[in-house]
C-alpha cells in the first residue's frame, strides 16, 4: 500500500470527525477556542502515532486473546506521558483542556486505529496512519474551533477580530451551537467528497 | 492452565514495561510540575495582594480556628512587606454554575479588598467564564471590607461591583464568597 494513500485516507476519506464521527464528546467540549482545539488535536495526534507504532511493533508477540487489554495499556501509557509533559511545560493549556486529556484513553479513534490498522500493518505504515488520522482530527478540530471562537467571542486565537459593536452569538460557544456548526461542516465536507468520488468514477469510465 | 499462565505472564511483562516507562517520564517531569504549580500559586498571591513581597501560609490549626465551620475556605496566607504584615490572601471554594469554583481574594491590613482571581472553574465559556477577565475581577479592587458587596450592571457606589451579564449564578457565587471572607476578616483578623 502506498504511504501517501494511507496518509490521505486519514485526512480526507476516513476523517475521524467528518466521516467516522467518533470521539464527539471531547470534540464538542474543547472546541470553544481555537487554541484549545489545536492543543487537543496535537495531543491526540501524539498519542495516535505513539500507540500505533508500539502496537505495530508488538503485534506478533501479543496473543490474539489478550490483544485488547495490551493495546489499552499501551494507549494509557502514552496518554499519561502526554499529560505529564503538558502539565510540566504548558500548564495553561493543561488547565484549559482539563479532564479531556486523561479521557483520550477512551477516545475510540485511538483503539480503533490500533485494532483495525496497526495490529495488521508494519511499523512505517502504522506511523503514517497515526499521523494521517491525527492530522485529519486536528484539522477538523481547528476548523470547528476557529468558527466557534469567531462567531461566539469575535476573536481567533485570542486576537480580537471584530470591534466592540459586534454582539457575540454566545450559542456557538455552547453545545447546541457546536452541534449546528458540526452538522453544517459535515454536510459541506460530504458534498465535496461525493463530487470528487463521482468525478473519479467518470474518469475511470472515460479511460475505458 | 498452561495457556492462562502464559497469557498472564505476557500481560505482566507489557504492564511492567509500561510502568517503567511512566516512572522515567515522571522523574523527568515531576520537579517541573511542582515548580510550575508553586509559581502559579505564587503569581496568583502576588496578583491579589500586590503590596506584599512575601507570603506565609497559616498552619492547619490556626486556619481551623479562624474559619470555624466555613471549611470551604481552604487556605489563608499572610502577606509581608519586609517584616510588616500588610494583608492576607484567602482561597475559597464555592459552587458555580458548572461545578466547584475556586478563587483567591486579597485583603489589605487597612481594610480594603486588593483583588480577586479565579483559580479553577468549569463555567460556561463567554458567560460565567468571563469571571476570569479583568473587567470583572478589577471591579472588586479597593472595595472597603466593612460593607456588604453587591453586584450590579453599572457599579457606582463604593460597595458595588460589576455583575456578569447572563451569569447570575457565577456572579452571586463569587460575591457571596467575597462577603464571607470579608466577614471572617473583620471578625477574626482585622485587629
Amino acid at each position: 500500500m502506498k504511504l501517501s494513500k494511507v496518509f490521505f485516507n486519514g485526512v480526507v476519506k476516513e476523517n475521524p470527525i467528518f466521516v467516522q464521527l467518533i470521539g464527539m464528546c471531547s470534540v464538542l467540549a474543547v472546541t470553544t477556542a481555537a487554541k484549545n482545539g489545536l492543543a487537543m488535536g496535537l495531543a491526540v495526534t501524539g498519542v495516535l502515532i505513539g500507540s500505533n507504532v508500539v502496537v505495530s511493533l508488538i503485534r506478533k508477540v501479543v496473543p490474539n486473546k489478550i490483544r485488547i487489554p495490551a493495546f489499552i495499556v499501551v494507549i494509557a501509557t502514552f496518554v499519561t506521558i502526554v499529560e505529564m509533559f503538558m502539565k510540566a511545560y504548558a500548564q495553561d493549556l493543561y488547565n484549559a483542556l482539563g479532564i479531556f486529556i486523561p479521557l483520550i484513553v477512551v477516545n475510540c479513534i485511538i483503539l480503533a486505529r490500533a485494532e483495525s490498522f496497526a495490529s495488521k500493518h508494519g511499523l512505517l505504515a502504522s506511523a503514517v496512519d497515526g499521523l494521517g488520522m491525527g492530522v485529519g482530527y486536528t484539522l477538523a478540530l481547528l476548523i470547528l474551533s476557529i468558527l466557534r471562537e469567531f462567531l461566539g467571542s469575535g476573536s481567533i486565537f485570542d486576537i480580537q477580530m471584530l470591534g466592540p459593536s459586534f454582539e457575540p452569538a454566545i450559542i456557538f460557544l455552547m453545545p447546541p451551537g457546536a452541534f449546528i456548526l458540526l452538522g453544517i461542516l459535515i454536510g459541506i465536507f460530504n458534498s465535496i467528497r461525493n463530487k470528487q468520488a463521482s468525478k473519479e468514477v467518470l474518469q475511470k469510465e472515460e479511460a475505458r | 492452565m498452561n495457556e492462562t499462565i502464559k497469557l498472564a505472564l505476557i500481560l505482566f511483562i507489557i504492564t511492567a514495561v509500561a510502568a517503567s516507562v511512566l516512572a522515567i517520564s515522571n522523574s523527568v517531569t515531576s520537579e517541573r510540575i511542582a515548580e510550575a504549580d508553586r509559581l502559579a500559586s505564587e503569581r496568583a498571591k502576588m496578583e491579589v495582594l500586590d503590596i506584599a513581597e512575601e507570603f506565609k501560609q497559616l498552619d492547619e490549626n490556626r486556619l481551623k480556628e479562624i474559619v470555624g465551620d466555613n471549611t470551604n475556605i481552604t487556605e489563608i496566607n499572610e502577606g509581608y512587606k519586609g517584616s510588616d504584615l500588610v494583608g492576607y490572601t484567602f482561597n475559597i471554594e464555592v459552587n458555580g454554575y458548572g461545578g466547584p469554583l475556586t478563587f483567591m481574594t486579597g485583603i489589605s491590613k487597612d481594610g480594603k479588598i486588593t483583588g480577586i482571581k479565579v483559580l479553577v472553574h468549569e463555567e460556561t465559556p463567554g458567560l460565567g467564564a468571563n469571571s476570569t477577565r479583568p473587567f470583572f475581577t478589577d471591579s472588586f479592587k479597593g472595595k472597603p471590607v466593612d460593607s456588604e458587596i453587591t453586584a450590579v450592571r453599572e457599579p457606582k457606589a463604593d460597595n458595588e461591583v460589576q455583575a456578569l451579564t447572563s451569569a447570575t449564578v457565577t456572579t452571586n457565587a463569587i460575591v457571596d464568597g467575597v462577603n464571607l471572607i470579608r466577614q471572617i476578616y473583620s471578625e477574626k483578623l482585622s485587629n
